[in-house]
């Protein structure tokens, strides 16, 4: 694999955002937050008529894109997502991104990312930037930044 | 029902720290959360990156309740994630435990033309290993709509 400005992400893709792993989340994280699980509350807030993912599991949709691509989730060096819309359960998402700048910090060569999360037949839920250290024979060659 | 939070109530949180709390990320808890998030395999041991989030936020020393009651809000007024920045700078390990420092960053009140009146709330949380090392930084933004501000 050769990486520089331009190169795609391979895309990360969930099927089916399922409504049972908000659940889970919303316990393993002690989130009270009852949009997550409680159609009713859902529908009282004028959310529509189904609950309403968790903003760090749509986050986590890309860092699972990140490991996927870089092989070793200690390559991801940081990831910052601006959230800009809701992902609901049944919604099937991607997550993708692209190269934006490749560039040496003095002991790796370190990709700079454009990152998204878009709701198939919907919005885009979340975009932002990712910074990856690459392995010395994946870099094409230093890319000035946008 | 909370008492309608001021400008100047909103203002003084920042600075505010929040108490030190730890996380242990347990076995059965990280296999159930990557599951639950759609985790591709990752190395034995290695903890999902999301970790930095997840031992951030379950670790700060208080509950999202608290943290939602702290700026004058709870759970059923609907808040929001606005903005989340993670830095990565150690693998985190499951079944290692990590303190968690940090507190209240920054915090705006702010009118959108749908949305009305809310308030964004800043707070930075540091994942500390157990030799002293930061593992982690997680800088998170709640929108807090104040409906009746």
């Amino acid at each position: 694999m050769r990486v520089s400005a331009g190169t795609e992400l391979p895309v990360f893709e969930v099927d089916e955002v399922r409504a049972a792993a908000m659940k889970t989340m919303a316990v393993l994280l002690r989130d009270p937050n009852p949009i997550h699980f409680d159609l009713d509350v859902v529908a009282a807030l004028g959310m529509g008529d189904r609950v309403i993912n968790q903003g760090p599991t749509n986050m986590a949709y890309v860092v699972n894109m990140l490991v996927a691509w870089a092989g070793d989730p200690a390559r991801i060096r940081a990831l910052k997502v601006r959230f800009l819309d809701n992902v609901r359960a049944g919604d099937r998402v991607f997550a993708g991104g692209i190269v934006t700048s490749v560039a040496g910090d003095g002991r790796h060569q370190i990709a700079e990312c454009d990152v998204w999360l878009d709701v198939v037949g919907g919005t885009r839920a979340l975009a932002g930037s990712a910074t990856v250290a690459l392995k010395g024979s994946e870099a094409a060659g230093e890319t000035p930044a946008k | 029902m909370n008492r309608p939070m001021t400008l100047d109530d909103l203002e003084r949180l920042v600075g505010v720290e929040f108490p030190v709390g730890e996380f242990t990320i347990e076995g059965y808890e990280h296999w159930l959360t990557t599951d639950a998030i759609d985790s591709p395999p990752l190395p034995a041991g290695v903890a999902h990156p999301m970790y930095a989030y997840y031992a951030a936020l379950g670790g700060m020393g208080l509950t999202l309740d608290e943290l939602f009651a702290m700026v004058g809000s709870s759970a059923a007024d609907g808040p929001m994630f606005g903005e989340a920045a993670l830095e990565f700078r150690e693998a985190m390990r499951v079944g290692e435990t990590y303190r968690v420092e940090g507190g209240i960053t920054g915090a705006a009140r702010k009118t959108g033309k749908r949305a009305g009146v809310f308030d964004i709330v800043s707070f930075e949380l540091r994942v500390v290993d157990s030799s002293g090392t930061v593992a982690a930084v997680s800088t998170n933004s709640f929108i807090f709509p104040r409906r009746t501000a």
